[in-house]
């Protein structure tokens, strides 16, 4: 059943890079899925608006976990950071079908994105509370405060890189090590 | 519905600094901006969105809610119903920005112009009927000024605004990314709130601002060779032309005593002075 579930997703993702969010019908995923369109509502029984939703939220997992895989042998908080931020802001400019669907369908991609950003905001946080257990903290700040506050702005910097150059090493470092862990590492 | 998002989406660069907002969208007619009914009309608007949304106000329930005529509206916004969306966005802008300057100028210490700022940013966000509407109900309206490029230009347009207030505490330059990161922290607790921390309580702002923030310029400045920036408190005189308590000696910089100068010439600062010509590097 997982396995039809992740099929059908992967069916969907394909469709809405070729045909847009819109476009994308119970249909076309059940023919680039190969089956029937009652498996498409046995597993989906919202059909098209939860396959939509779905998408959104497999797609977003997949990139994170993309970004795991960039980053998990990172030595140190900081560097941690650092490539974190790097690859993200790399991965979202040179990924085609979010890039596209943004122009033509923010509408529908937004709210849904909006409501992966918590799940994501979270994920990042736990991720990121181990390494700064390891490095130590300022005193004063608490562990679950500063990994929140850190993927908050993570989040905030790979959206919308803003003045920074995050294509340039040496930004990356400054906004990491100067800005962002400046008051929460331990000195 | 595409049509809607676009009259809501003219926040553009150009909006923000002039104080009233102008609009140079084409419509049929020019549009009367001496109107007196202008300001009621946007107010009336923003009674409607607070009940309606985009997508059930008319012309009609303006021109009701305002108490003038249908004709007085168009008068005064030949466009519309999308030139008045329109105007809504840039006038509350506005209002927010101007309700900023005065929290900023006031301010005496960088410190608490950070904490003022980020609650009176934070609060008037929440305090926004118009806008709760719209994130309940219609939220891809609110949505795309906060995602991907639309981000980019809102953090430019805020940020542009508040950084001459921040530059009496640093660089012109080092201002901008100071309060570019202030409208990220706004941005994101408006957002996503938090369970623990409510940027509109000023005890809680000030953690984040104490914990996080000052010490993340501190570290800017000395990781950053070439901008000066002073984080120490003055209340009075640390201006380019003040030389109060506590400013810099002023004669150990590039500009004479008797030169004019602005603050993108001439850096106020007591920790450090040097020529301005790395401003550009410091740009992406």
């Amino acid at each position: 059943m997982a396995g039809t579930r992740q099929r059908i997703l992967e069916a969907t993702y394909a469709c809405v890079a070729r045909w847009g969010l819109a476009k994308t019908t119970v249909e076309d995923v059940a023919r680039e899925a190969k089956v029937s369109r009652a498996t498409v509502y046995r597993t989906f029984p919202g059909g098209r608006d939860e396959l939509v939703t779905a998408v959104v939220s497999w797609a977003t997992l997949e990139f994170f976990a993309r970004l795991y895989e960039e980053v998990h042998d990172a030595g140190s908080l900081e560097e941690v950071m650092e490539r974190g931020i790097t690859f993200a802001h790399r991965s979202i400019l040179e990924h085609d079908v979010l890039q596209r669907v943004m122009q033509t369908e923010h509408g529908t991609l937004l709210p849904a994105l909006t409501v992966e950003s918590n799940r994501i905001r979270q994920g990042i946080a736990e991720f990121l509370v181990p390494y700064l257990r390891q490095r130590g903290v300022a005193e004063g700040v608490d562990v679950g405060e500063a990994a929140d506050f850190l993927a908050r702005m993570v989040l905030s910097y790979i959206s919308a890189p803003g003045r920074w150059d995050l294509d340039d090493p040496a930004q990356v470092a400054q906004l990491v090590r100067a800005e962002l862990l400046a008051g929460v590492v331990a000195r | 519905m595409a049509n809607q998002g676009a009259a809501l989406r003219v926040v553009k660069d150009e909006a923000v600094g002039a104080a009233p907002p102008v609009h140079t969208r084409a419509s049929g007619a020019p549009t009367d901006r001496t109107s007196p009914h202008r300001v009621a009309v946007i107010d009336a608007t923003l009674a409607c969105l607070a009940r309606h949304g985009t997508l059930k106000t008319t012309v009609d329930d303006i021109a009701r809610q305002a108490g003038v005529s249908r004709a007085t509206v168009y008068r005064a916004f030949p466009g519309g119903r999308d030139e008045i969306l329109g105007a809504v966005v840039d006038t509350e802008m506005a209002r927010l920005f101007s309700a900023l300057g005065v929290t900023l100028g006031e301010s005496a210490d960088l410190g608490e112009a950070l904490v003022g700022g980020i609650v009176e940013a934070s609060a008037r966000i929440r305090g926004h009927a118009a806008l709760a509407y719209l994130v309940e109900h219609e939220p891809d309206v609110v949505l795309g000024h906060l995602a991907f490029d639309d981000s980019n230009r809102l953090l430019g347009t805020a940020s542009r605004f508040v950084a001459p207030f921040l530059a009496r505490w640093m660089s012109p330059p080092e201002a901008e990314r100071v309060a570019e990161w202030a409208t990220r922290i706004v941005l994101s607790y408006a957002i996503a709130p938090s369970t623990t921390t409510d940027l509109c309580d000023p005890a809680h702002t000030g953690r984040v601002v104490e914990t996080f923030v000052l010490p993340g310029i501190r570290a800017l400045h000395s990781a950053v060779p070439a901008p000066a920036i002073d984080i120490t408190p003055f209340a009075e005189g640390h201006r380019p032309d003040g030389g109060g308590p506590g400013g810099a000696p002023q004669s150990s910089g590039t500009a004479s005593p008797t030169t004019p100068h602005t603050p993108s010439d001439h850096r106020p600062s007591t920790i450090d002075h040097r020529p301005s010509d790395h401003r550009e590097e410091d740009r992406a």
